[in-house]
């Protein structure tokens, strides 16, 4: 066991059962070993754990929202307390509860299902894992200071204007979910790199369990739809720091680009919250009928669907803001498509019931659950797709209770079902039965007592948002009763607490495969060791496990006691290094250095411009850090995978994707403000085209010399790598010294930021250009530096690929630029 | 504040929709649930049994349930559409326009073709189409009176529209749908639907001059006269302020601060002395009148028919 001679483990053989004894913990010990961590397993329980607090958090935010509505007139809480607890609630609930939950599972159970020994980038995991407690915190941290934002959830401007919101509450919103949205993005190219490129061999993508498909669409519907709300959140930024015109409408702007941009993004978003629980049940059910999911391909092909479609639907947020009937017919014929395909999942899991021998076990029992009051969810939806109906429902109780009933109803209930289920896999204890079903009854009796009187509510015309009602309307029997129930929900999670905790401390043991499950979890020990399995598992197809156990293997691959088996049918011979032979990364503290850089920035953002600086020069001085930590280290040069493709590759293509709908956010904001100027300069009086045809020649010259420099290092020609290096770099700066002669030029001539609409598109979108080719131009200098000092090599030629795919993207994306600001009148 | 006892043809046409679906959505409903209940109560394990039948799927039973809920959604969007249109429609020359300005909290309504302003209580004919021109100063409202029609969004800088015919005379509420600060929750309306006559009634009071007050209410006018008052409030004759509702015919509204509060003396006496007080927010700060003077004041406005 070569332990100590280079950074990481690597084993040679099964491992013996002292392969992971170390020193006795200390305390700080075990600090620095949490602080510290990159196994996804450790990262997963994290998430798991903080979630929990801030949905505990969100969960008191809401029962004091219920209190205050329990009678009419009430004055327990102010207006303004009011308004920013039912902000906070929405908030937390939706960015530091669910999607952290579902994180959980995705960070620990996907390897595992996969047949996989850690994601793609642990490091990288931690990374995310590290930021959101950033964002979090951060979010939080405003109630310290007294300025909890309150403008709802979905913050519309200008509502969110530094004029009607002039303290510190909108900031905070936006930073942190600036933050947040760093955190998933990350996060989902992680899991796209590595369910693409590190599953078992022999799992084909058709052979994947369904939740694992659910995860690969949720992470690709987070990377396209989070450039959106950045950009909207910039915007929102600008506005209120830097004076721009974005949701100014004195100077031209319109009001309902925010509400686009936010919806882009928020519809997609209930997609990634409610489609982890869809896979979770379409694994639970099967389990527990003894019945593989019926119609596993239609379930897979219809979660795709939604993804597609989910971000054709986005309007549907708006049928009362005036669009005009062609965009609301538009839209409401979009969202009642989607619901096919989510009907067509339900009744696959009906027949997967059905004819089943169910066992009904707490698991299957909030599964079932999810089943049925996703179907009430989803119905008032469709209810909500019809504009005519919902210019009633929209914004009033109804769709309150809408929207309980499938984030409730089906995301908790769908995280509960994973928990009991999981549970065992992850402590190596079984929940209660009795106690699960308690809690499950007493939450299922809670959340439609609080809940389907709001249905009515909403239908005798209560609005949302409001912090009282007056007696004569109507609404108070309704209103105490919800409140009832939600205090039943929280007996509910209390009852779950009181299960978790007796569990841990002397809940039964569980065996690897408590449940006779049907997939690769089942088949290592209950926990996993640190390296999770001993050796990759056999795939024999669909419900790998299942058919291991009960027959119909592929002829050949009979071995299950633990030493390496290649399933025959596996196609090409596995590429990886060796079964008996595995690499454990890591402990990095770069991760933790990165996330408080990124919060001090923040909190720099709302106090001291000193402090921005120290906390971006720790951000980036952390991230070349974390870049260059194992630069030199053997098991990291080669990360390809069953695919052929590097991890770095994939996921910078991935990264390219988000900048796709990032770049194209900012130009479609530039082109709907065309011409919407209240005062000049207008384009045409003050783009100088013929000298930005010479800076963006010099920008396509520097793609050319970007794609010899790549040549040359794949060849180990290293003077030549370094001087095509530098060159791109040097085309780089050229192309940014044109920028800035541009940007005080216009200065002088009366174009700023603020001047008029035409200087904050402008200046926002050639701004954020110029910064991601400053983020190359460091880039490229760091590799030639590397060069320099004799530390790049032949193989580390895909960083120069990547380097050179992300420049060649900024280029194309400068192309868009130039053709559609500078060229087209 | 019911959405669903229509008294306009814009709430009877939702209304028309809103009962397809909701029947179609219960059947659904049933389906699923009954469907779900008989598999649980069916299909348990018992110990010993064999595994069932693996069954994987069934290509006929996937078109099947594929087709029939798109066939469920075509019925429920062909009145959809049909009724996004008509009831989108440009208004004919007939309707009476108003323009709605929604303002951090409460409602300005004028009449251009009839050259009345007012606030809060938003007149209108039965059996004549009204169409509302929305537009606000400052956030986003929403004008929302259930049974008189859905709600339209009042976004500064865009015009949007909301026509309606309303049916049957009477009184009905109304509140902003649309999150907007602090008082949103107290950004209520009345609307009174009037048979033609007692509308042209009404529109005559509103044109009118006030008359000379005698004895308190006098005094109160005194006061309302020299103090900040007339720099926000509009009373025709007495003062021309633009940044709180018109106040010329106050008396005649049936509440205050956008259908908060009743309009009685004393209560409008309490609102003078500090009305963030009663409305969190309010931009109408506490004016430092005593107890008297603001009785005066009251008694004055609440003249004004």
């Amino acid at each position: 066991m070569r332990a100590e001679s280079e950074p990481g483990r690597t084993f040679l053989g099964p491992p013996s059962a002292k392969a992971g004894l170390e020193a006795p913990a200390t305390t700080i010990k075990t600090i620095i070993a949490c602080i510290t961590t990159v196994d996804h397993k450790q990262v997963g329980i994290f998430y798991g754990a903080t979630a929990f607090v801030f949905f505990l958090l969100g969960g008191i935010e809401a029962l004091l929202i219920r209190l205050q509505l329990a009678v009419p007139h009430n004055t327990l809480v102010s207006a303004q307390t009011y308004n920013a607890l039912f902000t906070m609630h929405g908030t937390t609930m939706v960015f530091l509860a669910i999607m952290p939950l579902n994180a959980m599972f995705f960070n620990y159970m996907i390897p595992l299902l996969i047949g996989a020994r850690d994601v793609a980038f642990p490091r990288l995991n931690a990374l995310s894992y590290w930021i959101f407690v950033a964002g979090g915190i951060f979010l939080n941290a405003s109630f310290l200071v007294g300025a909890p934002p309150d403008v709802g959830w979905f913050a519309y401007a200008n509502l969110t204007s530094k004029q009607y919101a002039p303290g510190l509450a909108v900031d905070f919103w936006t930073l942190s979910l600036l933050i947040l949205g760093v955190s998933s993005v990350i996060a989902a190219v992680n899991f796209i790199v590595t369910i693409l490129n590190m599953r078992a061999p022999g799992m084909t993508l058709m052979r994947m369990p369904v939740f694992v498909w659910m995860t690969l669409v949720v992470q690709f519907l987070i990377v396209l739809a989070f450039p959106p709300i950045t950009v909207g959140l910039i915007f929102l930024m600008f506005d209120r720091f830097f004076g721009t015109h974005f949701y100014d409408v004195a100077a031209g702007g319109d009001l309902h680009l925010w509400q686009h941009l936010f919806w882009i993004f928020g519809h997609p978003e209930v997609y990634i919250l409610i489609l982890p629980a869809f896979g979770i049940v379409s694994e639970v059910l099967p389990t527990f009928a003894r019945k593989p999911l019926f119609g596993a391909p239609v379930v897979i092909y219809s979660g795709v669907l939604i993804g597609f479609f989910g971000f054709g639907v986005w309007s549907h947020h708006m049928f009362a803001a005036g669009m005009g009937p062609v965009a609301d017919a538009a839209f409401s014929i979009a969202t009642m498509l989607i619901a096919i395909p989510t009907g067509v999942k339900i009744f696959n899991w009906l027949a997967t019931l059905w004819g089943g021998a169910i066992r009904t076990t707490t698991a299957l029992h909030f599964a079932v659950g999810l089943v049925g009051l996703f179907t009430i969810g989803g119905l008032s939806g469709i209810m909500h797709a019809s504009p005519p109906v919902d210019l009633q429902q929209t914004d009033s109780y109804f769709v309150v209770a809408h929207l309980h009933y499938v984030l409730i109803g089906g995301s908790l209930f769908g995280l509960f079902a994973g928990t009991y289920y999981w549970w065992p896999k992850m402590t190596g204890r079984l929940l209660g039965e009795r106690l699960g079903r308690l809690h499950f009854w007493v939450l299922f009796a809670g959340f439609n007592m609080a809940f389907f009187p709001q249905h009515y509510l909403g239908a005798l015309g209560m609005p949302r948002r409001i912090y009282t009602y007056p007696p004569d309307v109507g609404w108070s029997r309704g209103n105490f009763a919800s409140t009832v129930g939600a205090f039943g929900i929280a007996v509910g999670v209390l009852l779950f607490m009181l299960n978790a905790w007796k569990s841990l401390r002397r809940g039964a043991t569980a065996p690897a495969d408590p449940w006779d499950g049907r997939t690769l979890e089942w088949r290592t020990p209950s926990p996993p060791p640190v390296h999770d399995f001993d050796t990759i598992p056999p795939v024999y197809g669909r419900d790998s496990f299942w058919r291991e156990k009960y027959g119909r293997p592929r002829p050949g691959a009979r071995d299950t006691s633990g030493t390496r088996s290649d399933p025959p049918s596996a196609g090409a011979p596995s590429a990886r290094p060796g079964h008996g032979e595995f690499h454990l990364p890591a402990p990095s503290h770069w991760p933790v250095v990165i996330a408080l850089g990124m919060g001090l920035a923040a909190v720099g953002a709302l106090t001291h411009l000193a402090m921005v600086l120290a906390g971006a020069l720790l951000t980036v001085s952390g991230v070349f850090r974390l870049a260059l930590e194992h630069h030199r280290t053997p098991a990291y040069v080669r990360q390809t995978g069953e695919l052929g493709l590097d991890h770095r590759k994939v996921a910078m293509w991935v990264f390219l994707g988000s900048e796709c709908f990032f770049f194209g956010t900012l130009i479609a904001t530039y082109l709907a403000y065309k011409g919407r100027s209240v005062v000049g300069p207008e384009p045409h009086q003050i783009l100088d085209i013929p000298v930005t045809t010479i800076s963006t020649f010099d920008l396509l010259v520097s793609s050319l010399l970007m794609v010899l420099a790549l040549a040359a290092v794949q060849r180990g020609d290293r003077r030549q790598a370094r001087r095509w290096l530098f060159g791109t770099a040097f085309c780089g700066l050229i192309f940014l010294g044109f920028q800035v002669y541009e940007f005080t030029h216009f200065a002088h001539r009366g174009l700023t930021l603020q001047q008029n609409l035409f200087g904050s598109t402008f200046f926002v979108l050639t701004g954020f250009h110029g910064a991601h080719v400053a983020i190359g131009v460091l880039w490229l200098l760091s590799l030639w530096i590397l060069d320099l000092r004799g530390r790049l090599d032949v193989a580390d030629a895909v960083k120069v690929e990547i380097a050179g795919l992300y420049w060649h993207f900024v280029d194309v994306v400068w192309i868009a630029i130039f053709t559609l600001v500078y060229l087209i009148p | 504040m019911t959405t669903v006892v229509p008294r306009s043809d814009f709430a009877r046409d939702i209304l028309h929709v809103y009962a397809i679906i909701t029947w179609a959505t219960v059947g659904i409903a049933l389906v699923v649930g009954i469907t779900l209940a008989w598999a649980l109560m069916r299909f348990r394990d018992r110990p010993g049994a064999p595994p069932p039948v693996q069954t994987r799927g069934h290509t006929a039973l996937e078109i099947a349930w594929t087709i029939a809920p798109a066939l469920v959604l075509l019925v429920i969007a062909l009145p959809t559409i049909q009724v996004i249109f008509r009831t989108q429609a440009a208004p004919g020359p007939g309707a009476l326009e108003i323009t709605v300005l929604g303002r951090q909290w409460w409602w300005e309504f004028r009449y251009p073709t009839l050259d009345v302003v007012t606030a809060n209580e938003l007149h209108v004919p039965a059996g004549r189409p009204v169409a509302l021109r929305l537009d606000g100063p400052d956030v986003i409202h929403s004008f929302w009176v259930p049974q008189l029609g859905g709600k339209r969004d009042v976004v500064p800088g865009r015009r949007n529209r909301l026509t309606f015919t309303a049916e049957i005379p009477g009184e009905y509420r109304g509140q902003c749908a649309e999150f907007c600060g602090t008082s949103h929750a107290n950004m209520g309306m009345r609307v009174i639907v009037d048979a033609s006559d007692a509308f042209e009634r009404w529109v005559a009071a509103q044109k009118a001059v006030p008359g000379e007050s005698a004895g308190l209410a006098a005094e109160g006018k005194a006061i309302f006269t020299r103090s900040a008052c007339v720099g926000c409030h509009t009373i025709r004759g007495v003062s021309t302020g633009a940044l709180g509702p018109d106040l010329t015919t106050f008396g005649s509204r049936r509440t205050l601060a956008a259908g908060m509060l009743p309009n009685t003396v004393d209560v409008v006496t309490a609102w003078l002395k500090n009305p963030p007080a009663l409305k969190p927010g309010a931009k109408m700060p506490p004016l430092g009148l005593t107890d008297d003077q603001a009785r005066a004041v009251a008694t004055y406005l609440t003249s004004l028919k």
